[in-house]
């Protein structure tokens, strides 16, 4: 099984402050990653570096074989990403949204995935309904249908159970298996143990460095909860 | 889920996609036109109670091409503050860069639209401009030649105003930055074209400075348009 992800040394400043400092790490393809760390901890910052929305500082940055900065076009067409932000247009429709990324993307046929996603998200019913008069969790599930629409091999979810009711997050874990099997993930979230279920592999980060880059069949919850307590919450840098 | 087919769209069809959504957006909201169309009947209400005291011996026909073009840059200068605002507010943007595609067309396809939304803005003001202030007027008969540096002008406060308003979304006093960047780098562009407008107006026996001032103006509109297409990557990257 190939890499889908390689960062080496990979720092992000921002003005003195360092965001990320001197991270490295791989992860297997197929992996699911779920990385946690206090707030400003460097989480968002890493995912932006790793969906090409960000460059790093210093430091060298592989996903799926592809160098991040000469190669971004082509890790785009391959990854999706969820973030606390929907990315999508509040006075279109949610089958616009859907259409206008699909059509951008390339999308055989976009009318009829568009429709299948959002079967699969439950919205079919309020397709013709402009983002704004959604509530948080409506559009949540309308942005991972947006993330979802040119069938990414690698998904990127930055906190995608903040704000969601049961059923959105019955709906998203749903999601999330019917995908999982094809697909590497790589999740934020600030929740250890709906985050560690879902993991194959964990990241512990504090003031941007790496506390542990761990397969969880090597840290039990239990030590991820004490070294988080430990080195995160009570802080060691 | 069954694998999703895909193929790679042209850069045109991209840019007629990311038009047609800003015209759709917009033709929704009615949100730039509105503010901008408003606000150009305020400045022209305000030049109305401004002139009515003057002298008789006032020659408003030599200050039209200025006045005019006061009112088209204020007016775009409210218009290109909000351009981005709908990518802004629920960090669309970031789902456009995520798609592999040259970032220039984005940049080409948001100037297009903002174009457009100035011509339409135009298509308005200036009738009412030449019914309020140069009915009593004789302008000469070059005077519908104007529709050339009002078009001319208007693709490079398009082009400029994008690129800056691409810069300033992020900062905080946007409105105060965009304006501060915008009219010094668009003054060439704003002295040329007030130049030809008054010649086209008054008239001139020179027809040769008209076309140069035109030259001038157009020349900048492809310099800037050719920048912009250059920097808009890096302008987003950083």
């Amino acid at each position: 099984m190939g890499t889908a992800i390689n960062i080496s040394d990979v720092t992000r400043s921002f003005g003195l402050r360092k965001a990320l400092d001197r991270l490295s790490f791989s992860l297997p393809q197929g992996a699911f990653l779920s990385v946690f760390g206090h707030n400003g901890a460097g989480k968002s910052t890493l995912l932006r570096i790793l969906t090409t929305l960000d460059h790093p500082s210093s430091g060298a940055v592989e996903i799926l074989g592809l160098n991040a900065r000469k190669d971004a076009d082509k890790i785009r067409e391959r990854i999706g990403y969820i973030s606390h932000n929907p990315m999508l247009y509040g006075d279109m429709t949610a089958e616009e949204n859907l259409l206008f990324f699909a059509r951008l993307y390339g999308v055989n046929n976009p009318q009829l995935r568009v429709r299948d996603l959002l079967d699969d998200v439950e919205l079919a019913h309020r397709r013709l309904d402009t983002v704004r008069t959604f509530s948080r969790g409506m559009t949540q599930r309308l942005a991972i249908a947006r993330a979802l629409l040119h069938d990414p091999e690698l998904v990127f979810l930055d906190e995608p159970y903040a704000g969601l009711d049961p059923h959105a997050v019955e709906i998203l874990d749903g999601l999330l298996a019917s995908i999982r099997s094809r697909r590497t993930f790589v999740m934020v979230s600030h929740n250890l143990s709906s985050g560690y279920a879902h993991a194959s592999h964990v990241l512990l980060l504090s003031h941007g460095r790496a506390v542990c880059f761990e397969s969880t069949q090597d840290l039990a919850l239990e030590s991820l909860t004490d070294l988080y307590r430990r080195d995160v919450s009570e802080g060691v840098f | 889920m069954v694998r999703t087919e895909m193929r790679n769209p042209s850069t045109l069809c991209q840019f007629r996609i990311l038009l047609t959504k800003d015209l759709r957006i917009e033709f929704r909201t009615k949100e730039m036109v509105t503010s901008m169309g408003l606000y150009a009947l305020l400045v022209l209400t305000v030049y109305g109670a401004s002139l009515a005291q003057t002298a008789w011996g006032f020659n408003i026909l030599q200050m039209s091409g200025g006045l005019l073009w006061v009112v088209i840059i204020f007016t775009s200068l409210l218009g290109l503050n909000r351009s981005f605002s709908q990518e802004k507010e629920f960090a669309a943007l970031d789902g456009i860069l995520l798609v592999p595609m040259d970032r220039s067309v984005i940049f080409l396809a948001k100037m297009t639209a903002n174009l457009i939304f100035l011509l339409v803005i135009q298509i308005i003001t200036v009738p009412l401009f030449i019914f309020f202030f140069l009915a009593t007027t004789t302008p000469a008969e070059t005077a519908l030649l104007i529709v050339i540096p009002l078009l001319v002008g208007s693709i490079g406060i398009a082009g400029i105003g994008t690129l800056l308003s691409t810069i300033t979304m992020h900062t905080r006093g946007k409105d105060v930055l965009l304006a501060v960047l915008f009219i010094p780098l668009i003054f060439p562009l704003l002295y040329a074209c007030v130049s030809a407008t008054s010649m086209m107006l008054v008239g001139t026996d020179d027809l040769g400075a008209i076309w140069r001032s035109l030259a001038l103006a157009g020349g900048y509109d492809v310099i800037m348009i050719l920048l912009g297409w250059v920097l808009y990557d890096f302008l987003l990257s950083a």
